[in-house]
């Protein structure tokens, strides 16, 4: 097993604030994790430090992703380096076109490589090909990046974009929040089809729901800042009968 | 009480009006303006509607034409596929660099002595609308001559590119380009208008152009304003659009150190339908100032006025929208979207939307905005790795988005962004699209 990512007693603040108080984790390659916690647990101040949101201050601990310090890095050079991380709240930016956006994401993580740009015909067959997978209309390519779209399209705008991406390392936000079932299983189908031995995923969640379709390895509960328990998809089982209560008194 | 500044104008046309032909055929205009400078002054810094715009330059500039520097070709820019090009320097017609005086559809005259006076475009009996356009009067008293462009009916629009090129320095005399345009009923024009400059010594341009859409007409309008980043560049534009004609404008103006431009458009004719969009950048010291007067003077007339200014390092944009919809326009539509951009923390953004409504059968809609580029739109093109450098440009652009959407010519939009955006378009893509 390699280690793709590891967090050693990640400490954060968000405006002074502690958020995250000291997160132990180890993502192997191949593996996926689930993040799981009530709200306000730190949930996702944990992907927005990991994708290096500005505002998030981290005053303790490392992350070490592929044997580099991630930390280190700007947010685009960790995109590049093939962390992705998939919004919670995926921003609407009208004048901005999709495939534009897409191919320019693609092309900055080639010129990293020190490979060409893509070229312009084939791309649009790889998108088009992904589109399909994520049930969206052709239309949305020539629309700007979330421009009009419902909840559910910009979660299945995420996915895409991850899909053409094919990142090392997603990390998911509340991915599976605010979708129906059909639109739950479109989003799982193209979580799944990224599985592979040397990528991983991390799946930050509310609700066991996403689970049931994109199985875990491993399920991590997050409470007050700290990684609480963890186990196997059993683990999410348990917390959605009986609610984060239970696990109250481990996180003190 | 007229002003020193004044004085010395009056004075100055004196002297200029002496090495005139006494068969000028300009005489009255010239007299007239000059008459009505010596009232009314220059505007100043206290005036409202000038409040932005970099007035200093006034002080000290002769206002004599510059004599035009022979009839040398200066380096042109490309010209625009399918267009008929004149080009000007200083005021003087470029004959081995222009189109034969007469194209399909169009007439194209230049007079180096100008041709009678037609004032029927501008509506300076309003005295609002002439204390806005006073820079005219200094054209119409100096102004050597006069390009008039008159449209007539054609089954294809005519296609027009006109280069006003100013080369001399500020210090050897002003530089008047003038146009008088008339698209005649149902007849239709395209037309490229751009102000750039032949060398790099800054220069003093003073635009005046006149357009007249008679009944039915259709007017496509590009200006671009180019010049070097020690000019000044003052311009008044007075259109008059008769019954269903159609005005689309396009300002886009990213040159000169300071520039004011004051357009004002009156729809007299009933369901005359303007779209004017301006974009304007401003980077270093430059001062974009734009003043927009619309007036609805019949029913059911439509306008749809966005601006969308960018300011980076130290510059000030600024535009001022008025709309008046008078006592005569019920059912007509109006709306209105000023949106200006921080791009530098010196930088200065002035949006003033101002509406005058006289009539209740109305439907008017107005936003004006000023802030900075979105931090989660940021952070969103970093997260899929675009570099800071990138992401800010491609925002830039699609906060343009609204004022060039609508340009038809994909060479020009090519340009544009070239020009305000370092050009990060992918014409290979869309086009595949």
């Amino acid at each position: 097993m390699t280690a793709l990512l590891t967090l050693d007693n990640l400490h954060a603040t968000v405006e002074g604030k502690e958020i995250l108080r000291g997160v132990t984790l180890t993502v192997n390659a191949g593996e996926v994790h689930a993040i799981m916690g009530p709200n306000g647990s730190g949930k996702s101040t944990l992907a927005y430090v990991l994708a290096g949101r500005p505002g998030y201050t981290v005053t303790a601990g490392s992350v070490r992703y592929q044997g580099r310090d991630l930390l280190a890095l700007p947010p685009e050079e960790r995109a590049r380096a093939g962390v992705f991380l998939g919004f919670q709240y995926p921003v609407e930016i009208p004048g901005v076109n999709n495939v534009y956006l897409l191919k320019a994401a693609v092309n900055a993580a080639r010129k990293e490589r020190g490979l060409p740009e893509v070229d312009a015909f084939e791309f649009l067959g790889l998108v088009r090909e992904k589109m399909k997978l994520m049930h969206m209309e052709d239309s949305f390519l020539s629309r700007g990046v979330n421009e009009g779209f419902s909840g559910g399209e910009r979660k299945r705008n995420e996915i895409l974009q991850m899909l053409v991406l094919e990142p090392r390392l997603a990390i998911l936000d509340e991915t599976d929040s605010g979708l129906d079932i059909d639109a739950l299983k479109v989003v799982a189908g193209g979580i799944n089809s990224l599985r592979s031995p040397e990528r991983a995923s991390v799946l930050v969640t509310h609700y066991q729901r996403l689970l049931e379709y994109v199985v875990p390895d491993f399920v991590h509960v997050l409470l007050h800042g700290r990684i609480a328990r963890s186990g196997d998809k059993t683990l999410a089982r348990e917390l959605e009968q009986r609610g984060y209560d239970f696990l109250a008194g481990e996180a003190a | 009480m007229s002003s020193p500044l004044t004085q010395r104008i009056v004075e100055e046309y004196a002297g200029f009006a002496r090495t005139l032909a006494a068969a000028d055929a300009a005489e009255p205009r010239r007299r007239d303006a000059i008459g009505a400078l010596e009232t009314a002054g220059l505007p100043t810094s206290r005036d409202e509607n000038w409040k932005y715009a970099n007035l200093r330059p006034l002080e000290r500039q002769r206002f004599t034409p510059a004599a035009n520097a022979a009839a040398q070709v200066p380096e042109l820019p490309t010209g625009f596929d399918g267009f008929a090009r004149y080009v000007l320097v200083d005021g003087a017609l470029v004959a081995g660099a222009s189109a034969a005086p007469t194209t399909v559809g169009a007439t194209v005259a230049f007079s180096a002595h100008a041709v009678p006076p037609r004032t029927a475009a501008t509506d300076r009996e309003n005295p609002e609308v002439a204390r806005d356009q006073r820079l005219a009067l200094l054209s119409d008293a100096f102004a050597p001559s006069d390009l008039t462009i008159r449209v007539v009916r054609a089954p294809q629009p005519a296609r027009l590119e006109v280069l006003f090129v100013a080369s001399a320095a500020a210090s050897e005399g002003a530089s008047y380009p003038r146009l008088q345009l008339e698209v005649e009923s149902g007849a239709s024009l395209i037309l490229i208008e751009r102000h750039l400059s032949a060398s790099t010594a800054g220069s003093f341009v003073d635009g005046a152009v006149s357009i007249e859409l008679g009944p039915g007409a259709s007017l496509e309008h590009y200006r671009l304003q180019e010049l070097n980043g020690r000019s000044i560049f003052f311009d008044t534009l007075a259109a008059q659009l008769g019954q269903d004609a159609r005005y689309r404008l396009h300002g886009i103006g990213s040159g000169a150190q300071s520039a004011r431009s004051t357009l004002g458009v009156r729809l007299a004719g009933e369901r005359a339908q303007l779209a004017l969009a301006i974009a304007t950048l401003g980077e270093r010291q430059q001062v974009q100032d734009t003043y927009a007067r619309v007036e609805h003077a019949a029913p059911n007339t439509r306008t749809a006025q966005t601006f969308r200014g960018i300011a980076a390092d130290r510059s000030r944009v600024a535009c001022n929208g008025k709309i008046v919809v008078g006592r005569g326009a019920a059912g007509s539509d109006s709306r209105q979207s000023l949106r200006g951009l921080l791009a530098g923390p010196e930088a200065e953004i002035d949006v003033r939307p101002q509406l005058e409504i006289y009539t209740d059968d109305v439907r008017c809609t107005h936003g004006a905005t000023a802030g900075k580029l979105d931090d989660n739109m940021l952070f969103y093109l970093l997260s899929r790795g675009l570099s800071p450098e990138s992401a800010q440009r491609l925002l830039k652009w699609a906060f343009l988005e609204d004022a060039i959407a609508q340009i038809t010519l994909p060479q020009l939009r090519r340009q544009i962004e070239t020009r305000f955006a370092a050009g990060l378009h992918d014409e290979t893509l869309l086009e595949l699209l």
